[in-house]
């Protein structure tokens, strides 16, 4: 069993990676892919230990950084990061989809059908990663 | 049989997806002329390569011996179908081929049970359709989207298999004239399929000659990531209950969709209790 001091070195410890990867986010003008599923992935685990944590602990400390966390997901994730992320994913979309439509596959030798085809997975990666945000933007629309 | 010829292409499957190293999106296999494994007239081999060859979707081929049999291997790409159908909303399912082979062993079965026409829903390319035709039974190929459609003309010219556009559930199958027919649905149970089969068995339920008189033919899967349906039957247990079918024989074959996995697409054959 840990004890409240290990408990609240742990969240600490989440907390600090999710601040880095929003921080890293920011600064970013285009994240890949694998950089977005990370940072939403470390925003819905810290998200779940605060809520679970807020009802289970005494301890004023760890109460101040489960409020500390909160203000950071709301107010520089939920508020910035979030919506400049659904923005730029939907108009790579858009770019690659127009991209993708004008190319004229009928007289293309096989590695430029190969090559293409690379494209198109790209593109369905990036639908099905619009398509996970969109569910955690329904998710804190209802919040 | 026909078992056996299912088996024999499952296997022939296998090894071809271990030593295949080429890059292409879909890739399938046709055995170049009968043998022992694929005792199959040559005259429908020779159709099955002529559809292939003349299909746009395919961009490559080329020889290759798989367990032993002389085979045509050929490389495909269905990208720009698939950005047609996610662009209009008319498709509930992207186009996703069975394997040709697959396509004629199945109409083989329905073609053995005593079925007289191929309803393909849902068609594709029409290959199920084309099949069918091969096996000189009559065949009608719906497909709501249009682009699918064009080339199912194409492909058509000299064994008609009646390409229709239209929503297989508004469509009017009594203007068909059918008389012992097999209804293939295209799409899985948990990708649009049920609702598709739902109205198309209303509509032909609706019409009394066709009523108790037809046959269906269900593509499962039994992969993970779908909730598997509590009646079973790979994703379809329950809407052959709710429509009073029972289930006669499950043949599995290969797919575009299945090829880089270890199961084959189950094609579940179904008729009236």
């Amino acid at each position: 069993m840990s004890s409240a001091e290990d408990i609240s070195q742990m969240f600490r410890s989440e907390y600090l990676k999710l601040q880095n990867k929003i921080d890293a986010a920011n600064a970013e003008t285009d994240m890949s892919v694998h950089e977005i599923i990370e940072t939403y992935y470390q925003v819905m685990n810290v998200s779940s230990m605060a809520t679970m944590l807020k009802q289970q602990t005494e301890s004023n400390e760890l109460l101040d950084q489960i409020q500390e966390t909160e203000r950071l997901i709301s107010k520089k994730f939920n508020s910035i990061l979030h919506p400049k992320i659904m923005a730029n994913l939907s108009a790579a979309i858009q770019e690659m989809t127009k991209t993708l439509q004008s190319e004229n596959s009928t007289e293309n030798s096989k590695e430029q059908i190969e090559s293409t085809a690379k494209l198109f997975e790209e593109l369905r990666q990036k639908m099905s990663t619009k398509e996970f945000i969109e569910q955690y933007d329904a998710g804190i629309s209802h919040d | 049989m026909i078992e056996s010829l299912a088996k024999n292409l499952v296997t022939l499957k296998k090894d071809f997806s271990k030593s295949y190293d080429g890059k292409s999106q879909i890739q399938e296999v046709i055995p170049k002329s009968n043998s022992e494994l694929f005792p199959i007239m040559n005259s429908h081999l020779d159709s099955l390569h002529q559809f292939a060859t003349k299909n746009p979707i395919y961009y490559n081929f080329f020889e290759k011996k798989i367990c032993s049999v002389d085979c045509v291997v050929y490389e495909g790409d269905i990208n720009k179908f698939w950005l047609n159908s996610i662009q209009h909303i008319s498709s509930k399912a992207p186009f996703s081929p069975t394997w040709m082979m697959s396509g004629y062993i199945a109409a083989l079965f329905a073609k053995e049970l005593g079925y007289s026409e191929v309803i393909d829903i849902g068609s594709g390319d029409g290959r199920i359709a084309f099949c069918a035709k091969i096996l000189d039974m009559e065949s009608h190929s719906i497909e709501i989207d249009s682009m699918l459609v064009d080339l199912q003309k194409l492909l058509s010219d000299k064994l008609d298999f009646h390409p229709y556009c239209s929503d297989a559930v508004n469509f009017d199958y009594d203007s068909l004239h059918l008389r012992h027919p097999i209804f293939f649905i295209g799409g899985l149970a948990q990708m649009g399929g049920t609702a598709l089969a739902e109205g198309v068995l209303q509509k032909i339920n609706s019409i009394s000659y066709l009523e108790n008189n037809s046959g269906w033919v269900f593509t499962g899967t039994f992969s993970q990531k779908y909730t598997p349906d509590p009646r079973n039957e790979a994703g379809w247990g329950t809407l052959i209950a709710k429509n009073n079918l029972k289930s006669i024989q499950t043949i599995s074959l290969p797919t575009a969709w299945t090829f880089h996995e270890p199961d084959p697409t189950p094609y579940i054959f179904s008729q009236s209790i």
